[in-house]
């Protein structure tokens, strides 16, 4: 996607670079009012990264290999106006020292590949993970998703822009015909051409590299994940701490029981329904011809009123004596016997939980005993 | 990215030892030595980051050659051969652009840059790419006009290659040489530390180029770092293996960790900066002053600018 010079007219190369100077401005002022001085070796290690990702061969099938650009990669491990500037320095260094992308269309070169596809896929990126936790395969996924689109949205910016050539460069020979003076392809051929490739092959290789590496960190070297991601806590069930560290949270029942209040708030909706429903009242109250029945079937006759000897018959406390009071009181006890069995399963589950955690972390106390941990991002 | 093999042999004088500059012998894709097989992607990446750093020296080793080029200041050369870089994408003539190309071609001779890789530097890279996505072009299905070569009869109408179609390709083709050409001249030339300082003299603010440099130089330090780890790999493989899969998770756990290893190095680097007295000023080298022959370079340049588009615009 590394446009050289002489694709595009230099009027297009000018309007592109004025299209992406805003953004370098508001990157560079952003960048410097959140890292402080420390952006300089931030922002040129990041390029040098970008650079390196360009060279990483991705193998796909049939033997062959392809680069990514890494673009929404560097988006989501430093934010997105750190990758425009770490996207642009890299760009540049190709240009300038090994040639690869051209030096007028270095401004297009930025915009589709600097702008649009780092802030496209961010955005993506940021939809899909929502508030999940940091571990959660959800974000791997979603940074892989935003890759995808992210490049294709560059692509799409690239054949938009070679297309655009022919119709408004052209030169008009002797015979009136239109010689093309810079990419001559038309819209309705560079779109497509662009895309397919992008769509099938470069989009994939994205999407691979970055969910690969975004797991890769979540498994290895999470504090790198959490300089763009301040605040998220590391696994399901964790919250923050003021002091930043991750703790345990306890699971937020409110909501379920505002919920379960509401539904036996509501239960009078059960005795307003008119007719009832198939089965529900004893055998001998079924419309049988109705069902092309000569006679209720003998196991439905023999089983039928097998459990006679329920608390609440009918939901009531005998048939028919207190029909709204009985109603609700079953609503009452039912909900209440439900919500204790569960409860008394997760405090079960809990409780055998904690007895297996502390086991495994005396048995890794015991094998970390010996070896110093590394410090974590070198 | 990278040079090709013609490369090792452009100049005679060299600051970098042979021996460092030849491709190794079982690494040889011809099929000379051994059994020619496919490389997959490790062997890929480590020819890859060789011929980076190969691409690098040997341009560090040209610029240091005395030459007509090398002797210009970098601020003039920058100034001067992108203003070319902007001449020549205004002009709408074959000849003028080859015009171009031929003074290109001159120059580079005048600066002791072989010739021959010179010309196979720009036009190895021209026809792969440019040559073959401009070639359906010379169609009339792409570009219509008068037919010269008809290519019989599909979907229902004549196909040929048109006159417009043809001398748009031709176009395109010696525009991409001769910007190609141009940069190739100036970043060869030019040591990368000058060719940094002397675009201050187009205004980008120093924070930039302090940037640029300090990406330009921990990218050789990253490059070893993922030279290790390939190399790693393929001292641990004794068969290579089929499975994509695993070659995938290799590919994004190394970069991860290089990502890990960029971070902490940028934090160090900011300690060692902070150490030294970095306050986030950005201070520069004062630039030389520029010399005569700089402003004749100057002169000569802007005449040929001149020359080629008043022609230009007379050819048609």
């Amino acid at each position: 996607m590394h446009i050289p010079d002489g694709y595009l007219s230099p009027e297009t190369c000018a309007v592109m670079y004025g299209a992406t100077a805003p953004f370098w401005v508001v990157a560079a002022r952003r960048v410097r009012r959140v890292v402080k001085t420390r952006y300089v070796p931030l922002l040129a290690l990041g390029a040098a990264y970008c650079f390196l990702v360009m060279m990483f061969n991705v193998p796909v099938p049939d033997g062959t290999t392809a680069h990514a650009v890494g673009a929404v990669l560097v988006a989501v491990l430093l934010g997105p106006w750190a990758a425009v500037i770490a996207v642009s320095v890299a760009l540049a260094i190709q240009a300038l020292f090994f040639g690869d992308g051209g030096v007028l269309a270095f401004g297009a070169n930025c915009f589709n590949m600097a702008v649009v596809m780092p802030f496209v896929g961010y955005a993506l990126y940021r939809a899909i993970a929502g508030r999940a936790f940091l571990t959660s395969p959800r974000r791997a996924l979603a940074a892989g998703v935003g890759a995808y689109v992210g490049i294709n949205a560059a692509a799409l910016c690239a054949a938009i822009e070679f297309g655009l050539q022919p119709d408004l460069f052209y030169k008009t020979t002797a015979t009136g015909g239109h010689v093309p003076l810079y990419a001559p392809f038309h819209l309705s051929q560079t779109i497509p051409a662009m895309l397919g490739a992008h769509l099938l092959v470069a989009g994939v290789v994205e999407f691979v590299l970055t969910v690969g590496v975004i797991a890769y960190l979540q498994r290895a070297n999470l504090p790198i994940l959490r300089i763009n991601h301040p605040g998220l806590p590391d696994a399901a069930g964790q919250r923050v701490a003021d002091d930043g560290r991750a703790v345990e949270r306890r699971p937020r029942l409110r909501g379920i029981f505002i919920g379960l209040a509401g539904l036996v708030a509501l239960v009078p909706l059960g005795l307003l329904a008119s007719g009832g429903a198939f089965g529900e009242d004893s055998p001998s109250a079924l419309d049988l011809r109705k069902y092309g029945l000569d006679a209720v079937p003998t196991g439905l006759q023999r089983y039928g009123d097998f459990w006679s000897s329920a608390l609440f018959p009918g939901y009531d406390f005998e048939h028919g004596s207190h029909p709204n009071l009985g109603y609700y009181a079953s609503a009452v006890l039912g909900t209440v016997l439900i919500a204790g069995v569960v409860v008394a399963g997760f405090r079960v589950a809990a409780v055998s939980r904690r007895r297996r955690d502390r086991r495994g972390g005396r048995d890794r106390d015991r094998a970390d005993a010996g070896a110093e941990r590394e410090p974590v991002g070198r | 990215m990278g040079t090709d093999e013609s490369a090792t042999t452009a100049t005679t004088r060299r600051l970098s030892p042979d021996w460092l500059l030849r491709d190794e012998i079982g690494l040889c894709p011809c099929g000379c030595v051994g059994k020619r097989r496919r490389g997959g992607f490790v062997e890929k990446t480590l020819s890859g980051v060789s011929g980076l750093v190969r691409g690098a020296m040997f341009s560090e080793d040209v610029a240091a050659t005395p030459g007509l080029l090398q002797r210009i200041d970098a601020r003039v050369k920058v100034v001067t051969l992108l203003g070319l870089l902007v001449v020549a994408a205004f002009l709408h003539s074959i000849a003028a652009l080859a015009t171009m190309y031929v003074v290109a071609l001159v120059v580079a001779s005048a600066s002791r840059l072989s010739v021959r890789f010179f010309v196979a530097r720009v036009w190895l890279f021209v026809p792969v790419f440019t040559g073959i996505v401009v070639l359906p072009a010379t169609l009339n299905l792409v570009t219509p006009g008068t037919i010269v070569v008809p290519l019989g009869h599909w979907f229902g109408g004549p196909v040929g290659l048109t006159a417009e179609g043809l001398e748009s390709a031709g176009l395109i083709v010696m525009r991409v040489a001769v910007s190609i050409s141009l940069v190739v001249l100036l970043t060869l030339t030019t040591p990368w530390t000058r060719l940094l300082h002397a675009l201050r003299s187009l205004r980008l603010p120093a924070t930039v180029i302090l940037v640029l440099a300090m990406a330009y130089r921990y990218l050789f330090h990253l490059l070893a770092a993922v030279e290790d780890m390939y190399t790693a790999r393929r001292a641990r493989t004794v068969v290579p293996d089929r499975d994509l899969r695993n070659g995938r998770r290799f590919v994004a756990a190394s970069a991860g960790a290089l990502f890990g290893k960029a971070y902490g190095l940028s934090e160090e680097v900011y300690l060692a900066m902070v150490a030294r007295g970095f306050t986030g000023d950005v201070r520069l080298l004062a630039p030389d002053r520029v010399k005569r022959r700089d402003l004749a370079w100057c002169v000569a340049c802007g005449g040929l600018g001149l020359v080629l588009l008043w022609g230009d615009r007379v050819l048609g």
